[in-house]
């Protein structure tokens, strides 16, 4: 076999070993291991590579962020700021038609400008939403849907952990890829709220609206939110203007998020070491599937099966449109049962410079990030579809009695509405990327 | 026979414990770390006035980082907490994802203990050539050096967790984490 032969043959059984709930890291680890001795007939390189992969890729300083943005959003969780974010838009959205459970969609999306991952959203999002939202008659359907649908704007809305790792496998810019978010993230927002409103009125027969809120009150309620707004300013501004490098922003984040959860009385003793072995936790299982992947793509690479893929997408001179197509619905496809991260890890070495091939009239590094942005948002799809959703399984955990498959039919306008933004995103390239060229 | 197991639970728990411990460990340094690059951002804003930045902080980030997630390792093993995909094998016959999950388990500790070996060898070699690091001139060795109880956890704790999953002690605790 050749080793271009070697790299194709290894996709198909790296995919097997991951079906076979061997964890993502290994599989990838494994495969890498065996491929690159087939390719260079001995264990050496293997073993001097051992010597210094690990600790170089855990000492990477552009990853170190990572860990930081992961405990920011722990400690946010825990500072009570979900709550003054829901009373703030419930007094402003909460007395329409379907107005509470609008009112939980824009508190996501407010709390996703401070927390950075989905599932920490949803889960956050949910504990205080929830009760609201049923007892105001809302049905689990809807309610549960909404909650598991707003979680994934924790991740559209920078900082996002998700683009945050793309950043890096592309050496794209951090902060323009953030600015290039926001747009869609904003549409997020809006087509939910414009899902919900439709949904309303066809599902929701018992919904009893909150009394209509007063401008003062609604100004007091915005006034309860300060800090959220302030961290999120300071953080993406200071990483935007160049104050600081992206770890420093999240550590500034981190900081201020423990300050403001301590002295709300969230971070007690237990509160707080919650906080770290969930950051722990996560911490560990995004860089093992990093250090798999280290492994894995210098295989790859010997293999040089991204460089010829690359090659022969050129050569087959096919409608870009068509490919670009074909990668983002393999995402959606990929996501029914594949967390986002592993996904963007697994794939972007290979699908990126297959990507980069492609022609769409615009520059190189314009393209990477309106890339990045569809490819966020086809992975976070991935998070409230069947049979693997995992926010609708952190949505069950906090209610019970609701039937899984409840929740999923509940999310499927969700979903819906997703692929829409995709679609428009995707064929207006102009709305991800005027932000871009308007600030930078 | 009951015996048997039930020491093997008591060492568990106690492996289970010492990762936890790690693990907080490991987040009382992800603290310092943000509180070293605050000081130096401020620091550095305010350079006019006789402060400065923190000399060497984005290498005691890098290295500080690195010692966070060997730390991290060791707990997640022992949480069964990395990502994995489970649609089809929730249709697998039980002994088939016994295997498997005693496959991967005993996978895991293989390269959990080449990885702590090389880490080892990969000090020697620092130590040897004398490498220090760019800005603070610090031997390089010493990242490497603070890395390896971690990581010999993290093989103690990969064998546990196989040895849990071998005699199905574990089939309560493999919940998938949120």
């Amino acid at each position: 076999m050749t080793s271009f032969e070697i790299g194709l043959t290894s996709l198909p059984i790296l995919l097997v070993l991951i079906l076979a709930r061997v964890p993502i890291w290994l599989s990838m680890m494994a495969v890498g291991i065996i491929g690159q001795y087939l390719i260079l007939g001995n264990w050496n390189p293997f073993f001097a590579q051992m010597k210094t992969v690990s600790y170089s890729t855990f000492s990477n300083y552009s990853l170190s962020v990572i860990p930081m943005f992961l405990l920011m959003g722990q400690f946010a969780s825990r500072g009570g700021m979900s709550k003054s974010l829901f009373q703030a838009a419930k007094a402003f959205v909460g007395h329409r038609r379907g107005g509470l459970a609008q009112a939980a969609i824009v508190a996501c999306g407010g709390f996703g400008a401070i927390c950075g991952s989905s599932l920490a959203t949803a889960a956050t999002m949910g504990q205080v939403a929830l009760p609201e939202l049923r007892k105001h008659g809302y049905s689990d359907k809807l309610s549960t849907a909404v909650l598991a649908a707003g979680g994934t704007l924790g991740v559209l809305i920078p900082p996002s952990v998700v683009l945050v790792i793309y950043a890096i496998l592309t050496e794209q810019n951090i902060a323009k890829l953030f600015i290039a978010a926001f747009i869609p993230g904003f549409l997020a927002i809006l087509g939910y709220m414009v899902t919900i409103s439709i949904l309303a009125k066809r599902w929701e027969k018992d919904e009893v609206p909150a009394p209509r809120a007063s401008w003062l009150s609604r100004l007091q309620a915005l006034g309860s939110i300060w800090p959220v707004i302030g961290i999120f300013a300071l953080v993406i501004g200071g990483i935007y203007l160049g104050w600081f490098t992206p770890t420093e922003g999240a550590a500034i984040g981190a900081g201020a998020t423990g300050i403001y959860a301590f002295f709300n009385g969230g971070l007690n003793r237990e509160g707080f070491i919650d906080a770290i072995l969930e950051t722990a936790l996560s911490t560990a299982m995004i860089f093992a599937i990093l250090l798999g992947a280290a492994v894995f793509n210098s295989f790859l690479a010997f293999s040089r099966v991204p460089f010829e893929a690359a090659a022969m997408i050129q050569e087959m001179n096919a409608n870009p449109w068509l490919i670009l197509s074909i990668i983002l619905v393999l995402y959606l496809i990929l996501g029914c049962f594949m967390d986002s991260l592993s996904m963007i890890i697994l794939t972007i070495p290979v699908f990126f410079p297959v990507f980069q091939t492609l022609d769409f009239g615009m520059s190189l590094e314009d393209s990477a990030l309106w890339f990045g942005v569809l490819v966020l948002i086809v992975v976070e799809v991935g998070l409230i579809t069947p049979p693997v959703g995992m926010n609708l399984f952190v949505i069950n955990k906090l209610a019970r009695n609701v039937p899984l498959a409840t929740s999923f039919k509940g999310v499927l306008p969700f979903v819906a509405s997703d692929l829409v933004r995709v679609i428009i995103l995707t064929a207006f390239p102009a709305i991800t990327l005027f932000a871009v060229h308007l600030l930078f | 026979m009951t015996r048997l197991l039930e020491l093997q639970n008591h060492f568990t728990n106690k492996v289970e414990r010492l990762t936890k411990l790690f693990a907080l460990f490991g987040g009382v340094m992800l603290m310092l770390l943000a509180v070293l690059t605050i000081l130096s951002v401020i620091g550095r804003t305010i350079n006019a006035y006789g402060f400065g930045p923190i000399q060497g902080d984005f290498e005691l980030v890098e290295n500080g980082t690195a010692f966070v997630v060997f730390c991290a390792l060791p707990y997640c093993q022992m949480r069964y907490g990395h990502v994995s995909v489970d649609i089809l094998s929730r249709r697998f016959p039980a002994l088939l994802s016994w295997l498997i999950a005693v496959l991967s388990h005993g996978m895991m500790s293989v390269i959990a203990f080449i990885i702590t070996r090389q880490l080892y060898l990969g000090m020697m070699d620092k130590y040897q050539w004398g490498e220090t690091t760019f800005i603070l001139q610090l031997p390089a060795w010493w990242g490497y050096a603070a890395a390896l109880p971690a990581s010999a956890l993290w093989l103690i704790a990969s064998i546990t967790a196989m040895m849990a999953v071998i005699t199905r002690q574990a089939s309560a605790r493999e919940e998938p984490s949120s």
